[in-house]
């Protein structure tokens, strides 16, 4: 393969280097005035991560996408393995376990392992090429991505452990699984979730009842999820009654860490009014008083969305939004047009955690969902995931440019 | 791939999956619209002129009891005063004023507030227990001193009893370090954390949850309103702890080692592992370390050459002198090297092993003893020849399984592990050939490297005379649950004996005989209608006069409570360890005999009107 200029798509890789351009920006504004020197110096630490980005763009953009075909376990292998390290040498800082210290910069194995597993699932769902709905090969592959989930969970980091959660289920999906049949993979979670009110979870367990009865999936699998969600449904209750309050509040803490800051309710109101704020056109470069002020602690993280808000307004915040949407939709036009199967899913999964991430994260600083620590990606700072997010985007472009290659 | 007929084709899913994708731009997008659009002016008001400030709602801590039920530790209310960096810092004026009305350096302070922290709206308590006169004269000038809060808060109240100080601890703020290293959620400057002993190992569950309110505040710091109600994080308080530790216990040990300047007093109940009494000596008033501690009283603290912060229970090994010396014949026995029998040269003050004469404590010699008669005077001679017998490695073997060299696994921080010295050490230390034998006749009579922590000793008696079983020693009784629930602490088994029942039975009847016979060691202990059973020791060490050890316990038939007495250079632990043990087992025991009777006494009342 060559690389010609004609085939590069600059539809896709322009949205990705205007907003990584941007966070340079948003981070300086969010940290110009800070008391702290390191903390002032951040932007700089970010422009270094966007270059080392570029350059992990562009070796995965000239990689033949068969390299990783043929190394896609090897990747997962070797990611799982800095995930298991990290309980022996990682270091801690705000109590959970994500990074290895190597001296003046962080490395979190658990960015590296979305696109690890991104590959190794798709190296296995793609072939063979006839896949229906097998029940061993969903659980192998529920299996790929669970060994990261609890690893990540125990770190703990629930939202990067839901990332896996929908790689897992996205290209189970792409891969031909009905819809019904991924409703019932996550049913247990579900279940667990409603176990908490005795009528909450009746009607979910009813209603499962009825759609399991009526479409007949098969004696073993109908047999296995029903008694899944019964025993889900029967244990929860029982085992959280026996818990003591303060291993509820551990409980409540892990799922909502930020609630026990000042309250999530406090980070929240702060990102509301920073957004509000901006108004339509927003309040200009520079001037975001409330998040500048250090109101918000995670602004450059996090909620780096809402300096966005604050400082461009309305018009901003779509602007990010839909170059967002336009990767996205990039992504998936790509997926569907490649000829390779094992490329199409790479394309598909990218696209998948792309999406998940931002909407996650931009519903979390407009109060919509709860504060789960995802990053914004391009955006939030962070040299892991600027990297790895790029390596990602190089290869969604590699795709693009040679996509009628079998 | 081709997609089945059913389930749709790849641009079906496509298709479905951008479905999906605007459905969620719309959601962003109206959410978008409706803050900053709708909502725009409203959000843009708070933003202009006011801004939010949260006022941490402190959490009370939670209440530490005894067996009984009586308070050992709870609060009680003091005022704080603290201060916003941000608000301060442009205020010179504000910054020399406060400094002069709190009576605080104005450098230090101003130090205070400039530190790199992470948020300059952080509240900075720079005042504790400030009385009631500063804050009445910090009220009325609330609108000139922008940024400057007192509030009220529940501070620490600790018992005045100065050996049980080690054992509680105490709670401070929690240290920039420790805010940097091992940050947890929840801990923000200020936040008060156990530093020491039980408010240190069970900090989490005493601590509770600190809460926050929402305020409205103008640019000079003036209070315009609260926000709604729904903002508020209610705090969680702590869990109350019940210990194991009787009250009373600790207040008679604590005036029985008073007389002396350094010592300690553990008791357990052997059939638990519960901590009956655990004193110190010396010790500090923990109140000191609630308000703020001047640097002076500090470094009197961490200088004094007695070191008071020192739980000498648990935090310091010692030899453990002649009371080793059961543990040495129970090895002996079980290996077969001597039977209850089994007797040696005899004693005419002293050992002769090569050139060397190894002396007994008693000059005048003990002649012929067997076991029984050898631990009721503490032969020493007899012992030298019982070590001999079983070399150094054997010894360290069994000293191991009994619990001595590694930490009980106490639930208070820096356990001590005490140290089982054995061939290899003896190697590295003076050279393959660099020693001899004669090593072993010391650690026999528990001289020389053989250390082990008061802690240790009690619970090698307790296993002894509970049949064999070694508890984890605790403090711990029940936690208080808000809802009501109790938590109990369940006794954890960590070991057994090395010891069969025949040898355990020679060794109980040989520590009974210490304290009731003719000439043994321990009478000092002996109480009329309590059966006593112990074994003394006398501990050299380089600071002078032996330490004095007495280990007993009580009724002997049926053992109750097992309790160890160090004083350090004393003497002998006949004389001046013992009868402290003694008066701790008598108020143990009596009461609780008393009761039994009055109880009977009722059952039969209650049988008389039955019939």
């Amino acid at each position: 393969m060559k690389l010609k200029i004609e085939n590069f798509d600059w539809l896709t890789f322009l949205p990705a280097l205007i907003i990584s351009f941007m966070s340079i920006a948003l981070i300086y504004s969010a940290k110009h005035a800070s008391v702290s020197g390191v903390e002032r110096m951040l932007f700089v630490k970010q422009g270094i991560w966007v270059v080392l980005g570029l350059i992990a763009f562009y070796l995965t953009y000239r990689l033949p996408v068969r390299t990783h075909e043929i190394l896609a376990y090897l990747y997962y292998a070797l990611g799982l393995t800095l995930l298991a390290a990290l309980f022996l040498i990682g270091s801690t800082n705000y109590g959970s376990t994500r990074w290895f210290n190597l001296g003046p910069f962080n490395v979190q194995p658990s960015e590296i392992m979305k696109l690890a597993v991104i590959v190794a699932l798709a190296r296995f769902l793609a072939y063979p090429k006839k896949i229906t709905n097998n029940f061993i090969w969903v659980i192998v592959a529920v299996f790929f991505a669970l060994a990261p989930m609890l690893l990540v969970l125990k770190q703990p980091d629930l939202g990067t452990s839901s990332t896996f959660l929908i790689i897992l289920l996205s290209l189970l999906f792409w891969s031909g699984l009905s819809i019904y049949f991924l409703v019932l993979l996550v049913s247990p979670i579900l279940s667990l979730i409603l176990a908490f009110h005795w009528l909450s979870w009746g009607i979910f367990f009813g209603a499962l009842l009825t759609v399991i009865l009526r479409s007949r999936p098969g004696r073993w699998l109908g047999t296995f999820v029903v008694m899944l969600n019964l025993s889900v449904g029967i244990v929860t209750p029982i085992v959280w009654n026996n818990l003591h309050d303060y291993q509820k509040d551990r409980i409540f803490s892990f799922l909502d860490p930020n609630k026990d800051k000042l309250g999530s309710g406090y980070q929240l109101i702060q990102s509301k009014v920073a957004i509000g704020s901006g108004g339509l056109l927003g309040k200009g470069y520079l001037n975001s008083s409330q998040a500048r002020l250090e109101f918000l602690p995670m602004q450059h993280t996090d909620f780096i969305y809402s300096v966005l808000g604050e400082e461009f307004g309305l018009a901003g915040c779509s602007f990010v939004l839909a170059l967002l949407s336009i990767m996205v939709y990039r992504g998936v036009r790509i997926a569907l047009r490649a000829r390779n199967n094992f490329a199409g899913f790479l394309a598909w999964g990218i696209s998948a955690v792309l999406a998940f991430q931002s909407s996650v994260n931009i519903g979390m600083t407009l109060g919509l969902l709860p504060v789960t620590g995802i990053p914004l990606p391009f955006v939030s700072y962070g040299g892991s995931a600027m990297i790895v997010n790029w390596a990602m985007w190089g290869i969604v472009l590699n795709i693009s440019a040679n996509w009628q290659e079998y | 791939m081709q997609g089945t007929r059913e389930y749709g084709t790849r641009e079906y899913r496509a298709r479905l999956a951008l479905t999906i994708m605007i459905i969620a731009l719309l959601v962003l997008g109206s959410r978008l619209s409706y803050l900053q659009v709708f909502k725009a002016p409203y959000y843009r008001q708070i933003s202009d002129n006011n801004r939010i400030r949260t006022l941490p709602i402190a959490a009370s801590r939670g209440t530490v009891y005894d067996r009984q039920g009586s308070i050992i530790v709870n609060n009680r209310p003091s005022f704080t005063v603290s201060v916003i960096p941000y608000e301060i810092r442009s205020e010179k004026q504000v910054l020399a004023t406060v400094a002069e009305m709190l009576e605080l350096d104005t450098l230090s302070l101003r130090k205070k507030v400039d530190s790199p922290r992470y948020s300059t709206y952080e509240m900075i308590p720079v005042k504790r227990d400030a009385d009631l006169g500063i804050i009445s004269r910090l009220a009325e000038q609330g609108e000139n001193l922008p940024g400057v809060i007192p509030e009220a808060q529940a501070t620490r109240k600790y018992p005045e009893l100065r050996s049980l100080s080690h054992l509680i601890g105490y709670v401070g703020e929690i240290s920039e370090e420790e805010l940097e290293v091992k940050k947890r959620v929840g801990e923000s400057y200020g936040t008060f954390m156990g530093k020491m002993g039980i408010e240190k190992s069970y900090d989490e569950l005493l601590r509770g949850r600190d809460g926050a309110d929402l305020y409205e505040v103008t640019a000079r710091g003036r209070v315009v309103g609260k926000l709604p109600d729904e903002e508020r994080v209610p705090p969680l308080p702590g869990l109350d702890l019940q210990l194991t530790l009787d009250l009373s216990l600790q207040v008679l040990a604590d005036s029985l080692l008073k007389p002396h300047p350094r010592g300690c007093i553990v008791a357990l109940d052997p059939n638990s592992g519960e901590i009956l009494c655990l004193a110190s000596q010396p010790g500090f008033d923990p109140n000191s370390f609630t308000s703020v501690l001047t640097y002076g009283e500090w470094q009197e603290l961490s200088e004094n050459p007695d070191h008071p912060l020192l739980n000498r229970a648990i935090q310091s090994a010692y030899p453990p002198g002649s009371t080793l010396k059961l543990m040495v014949a129970g090895a002996a026995l079980e290996r077969g090297l001597i039977t209850p029998q089994t007797t040696f040269h005899p004693c005419y003050g002293g050992f002769q092993l090569g050139e060397r004469f190894f002396r007994c404590w008693q000059p005048e010699g003990h002649g012929v003893q067997a076991l029984r008669g050898a631990v009721l005077y503490s032969c020493d001679t007899y012992f030298y020849q019982v070590g001999l017998k079983c070399g150094i490695d054997l010894m360290a073997e069994y000293a191991e399984k009994c619990g001595f060299g590694r930490k009980t696994g106490i639930d208070l921080p820096q356990e001590a592990k005490g140290f089982v010295p054995n061939t290899e050490f003896y190697d590295q230390r003076y050279g393959r050939k660099g020693w001899t034998k004669s090593l072993a006749l010391n650690l026999s009579i528990g001289q020389g490297e053989f250390l082990v922590t008061p802690l240790q000793l009690t619970n090698f008696f307790a296993a002894l005379c509970n049949g064999g079983t070694l508890y984890r020693p605790h403090l711990l009784e029940k936690v208080l649950s808000r809802s009501g629930r109790i938590h109990e602490y369940e006794k954890t088994t960590i070991g057994h004996l090395p010891f069969s029942k025949k040898t355990i039975s020679i060794l109980k009847d040989a520590c009974l005989a210490v304290v009731n016979e003719q000439g043994g060691t321990g009478w000092m202990a002996k109480i009329p209608d309590i059966m006593v059973a112990g074994k003394t020791g006398s501990a050299q060490n380089p600071h002078g006069n032996t330490h004095a050890w007495f280990v007993a316990y009580a009724p002997a038939e049926n053992p109750q409570i097992v309790i160890t007495v160090l004083i350090e250079n004393a003497g002998h632990g006949g004389d001046v360890a013992a009868p402290i043990a003694r008066e701790i087992i008598k108020a143990y025991l009596h009461p609780r005999t008393e009761l039994v009777q009055v109880s009977e006494k009722n059952n039969s009342i209650d049988d008389e009107t039955k019939d």
